[in-house]
């Protein structure tokens, strides 16, 4: 007899009635047993005492509940699913969460928390059993460990299996000296200050920056992006007192720092020009011309004006050709080689303190070039010789010369006898 | 608010501040060469700090955008008078001390001086164009009854000085480029210079 999952769910209200369960609990009982007829051997359904009836039946009095009895297939799932939770509980509970930093060849000694050096433990990495070879009894042992090692570290009860000690842990390196930079792209506003680590130490870094201008502290906000910069304000302008930045870097393996001291002008770089354009002039085959505009970081150009440096080379050489202009953002380069391909890059400078910027994006072009005028003349010929000589093709050494092949009146002569050569035959042919 | 200036004021006034900015930027780079050779013959540090000396007057400013045009030149005035005047003494004090082996020093800084000079008369000039009272100099006026000589100084002293107040004077020359840039600005209103108004 089974029982209905409606029944699992929500047991029929309790019954007054005995139930009688053939078989073990929850089992429902057998299907097909014979219910005996009490009323045979001589009594009433009134007068029926259930313990009687159990004890007639066989039915083992526990599943009698004094007139109410729960549904028991609920209950024995109640049972079990407690029992998983106090068995989870028991193996994670009260374990606080641990990470421990070592250095990239330390030797690593974990204790399985409050065991004892002889109780018997098994470890695990990431889930995986460590070889006993690296126990000291229950301590686990890492000898020289490298940045592979780093990860969650647990310890087990031999034969209960409770986690006892659980760790992560993080291998890494203490810091070195940071890499600092100071600088203003975009004067008078302020400067922004950015840095970074040589080498990376695997493990998290904090950075604090100080900026000391005489005896004033500055703020130097951070920026969100990247994050590892930050942007002061200046206060005062044409200062020659100078500006201390100091950055420490800290991780739980050790710390390092680095001082930067400046004044106000010598940071100062422009971002390089933007928007680099380089044109043929038409008719002008010696001529490019080049315009560019300031970087969009400069905010007041007006005020203070930036002075650029154009370079120039024909990609087939090596050497830069130099021009520095005070101001303007156009330049004519007029000695370019005709007809050859030149690669052309500018930069920028304050007027008149700081240093010069980054060189722009590099531009590519090509001086103008005159379109060759014999094209048409020589499809001409070519037509009237093809519809002359369509069994005879002058070989290649006989071909009618074009203009700009020739070189010299000799030349020009031999070429249109060879002319006059092919058009003999030709004639002779048809 | 200052009346609307007339096309000639502003053509002069314009023309007096790229003179002056070539004079400053001029007098900027010939500063610099003599700081340089300043350091390398008086056998100083160039990297020396040298702690804000009296009487020099410091190029440092706050909210230098906000400044009128009039207290652009009238700080720039000051500070060039000072600086005339401190080097008219550091030119003495070579001339007293250190003899022919820094001749090609003295020369360099009577030529600074000249300069100085020059900038001040400039400075002057543009401050007349404004219809701007030129303030009388403070040596002028308190030459019978002015405070009591400071204490001579030490040679090292001296030296040390003479760093700070050509440190100082180099940093006013990019100053006085900026500030004759500002003042050479038309304003999109009135066509006047900005901030030569009473108020900004």
């Amino acid at each position: 007899m089974c029982w209905s999952l409606k029944e699992l769910i929500a047991p029929e209200p309790v019954q007054k009635q005995p139930v009688v369960a053939w078989g073990s609990a929850g089992s429902g009982g057998k299907e097909g047993a014979k219910i005996p007829d009490l009323r045979s051997e001589g009594r009433t359904s009134s007068q029926e005492n259930r313990p009687d009836v159990y004890e007639k039946l066989g039915t083992p009095q526990g599943l009698w509940t004094g007139g109410e009895m729960a549904n028991p297939v609920p209950s024995a799932c109640c049972v079990v699913l407690a029992a998983v939770v106090v068995v989870y509980a028991q193996r994670h509970s009260q374990l606080e969460s641990h990470t421990q930093y070592e250095r990239v060849g330390a030797d690593v000694t974990m204790k399985c928390g409050s065991m004892d050096w002889d109780a018997a433990v098994t470890w695990t990495a990431n889930g995986t059993d460590i070889d006993e070879s690296h126990l000291n009894g229950s301590y686990l042992v890492l000898k020289n460990v490298d940045l592979s090692q780093s990860g969650q570290y647990s310890c087990y009860e031999g034969s209960s299996w409770h986690l006892k000690y659980q760790t992560n842990l993080r291998v890494g390196m203490p810091p070195k000296e940071p890499v600092l930079m100071c600088r203003s792209n975009n004067y008078p506003k302020g400067f922004y200050c950015s840095w970074h680590l040589p080498t990376p130490t695997y493990i998290p870094n904090s950075f604090n920056i100080s900026v000391i201008h005489g005896t004033k502290d500055m703020v130097c906000e951070k920026d969100a992006v990247p994050k590892n910069r930050c942007h002061i304000r200046y206060l005062q302008l044409f200062s020659t007192v100078k500006y201390k930045v100091t950055l420490t870097v800290t991780n739980p393996l050790g710390k390092n720092f680095t001082t930067l001291t400046f004044d106000e002008f010598a940071i100062v770089k422009p971002d390089p020009p933007e928007s680099v354009v380089a044109k043929p002039v038409p008719n002008n085959p010696r001529r490019l011309e080049v315009s560019w505009q300031n970087p969009s970081s400069w905010p007041d150009p007006e005020s203070f004006p930036l002075k650029f440096f154009l370079r120039y080379r024909p990609l087939i050489l090596d050497q830069w050709q130099h021009v520095e202009l005070s101001d303007g953002t156009s330049h004519t380069i007029t000695d370019a080689y005709a007809g050859k391909e030149y690669i052309i890059q500018v930069a920028a400078k304050d007027n008149d303190i700081g240093t010069w910027s980054d060189w722009s994006v590099a531009v590519h072009a090509t001086p103008w070039t005159e379109e060759p005028k014999h094209l048409t003349t020589e499809a001409q010929i070519t037509e009237t010789t093809s519809a002359s000589t369509s069994s005879f093709m002058a070989p290649p050494t006989t071909k009618i010369c074009d203009k700009g092949a020739v070189v010299g009146s000799g030349a020009m002569a031999v070429c249109w006898t060879a002319g006059l050569v092919v058009a003999a035959y030709s004639v002779l042919f048809i | 608010m200052a009346a609307a200036e007339s096309p000639s004021a502003a053509l002069r006034r314009r023309d007096l501040c790229s003179r002056g900015i070539r004079l400053a930027g001029k007098m900027r780079a010939d500063v610099v060469d003599l700081l340089d050779a300043y350091v390398e013959q008086q056998g100083l540090d160039a990297s020396a700090s040298v702690a804000a000396v009296e009487g020099v007057p410091l190029a440092a400013v706050e909210r230098w955008d906000e400044q009128t045009g009039t207290q652009r030149l009238l700080e720039n005035l000051a500070a060039y008078r000072a600086f005339r005047a401190l080097l008219a003494q550091m030119l003495e004090e070579q001339r007293e001390q250190l003899g022919e082996a820094d001749a090609g020093l003295g020369r360099a800084l009577a030529a600074v001086l000249l300069q100085v000079s020059a900038f001040a008369y400039h400075l002057e000039e543009l401050l007349r164009l404004e219809s701007r009272g030129v303030p009388g100099e403070e040596g002028d006026e308190e030459e019978e009854d002015g405070p009591p000589p400071p204490p001579r100084l030490s040679l090292f002293e001296q030296k040390l000085r003479g760093l700070g107040v050509l440190r100082e004077l180099a940093q006013w020359a990019v100053r006085s480029v900026r500030d004759l840039r500002q003042l050479a600005k038309p304003s999109p209103a009135t066509g006047a210079a900005p901030g030569l108004a009473e108020s900004p």
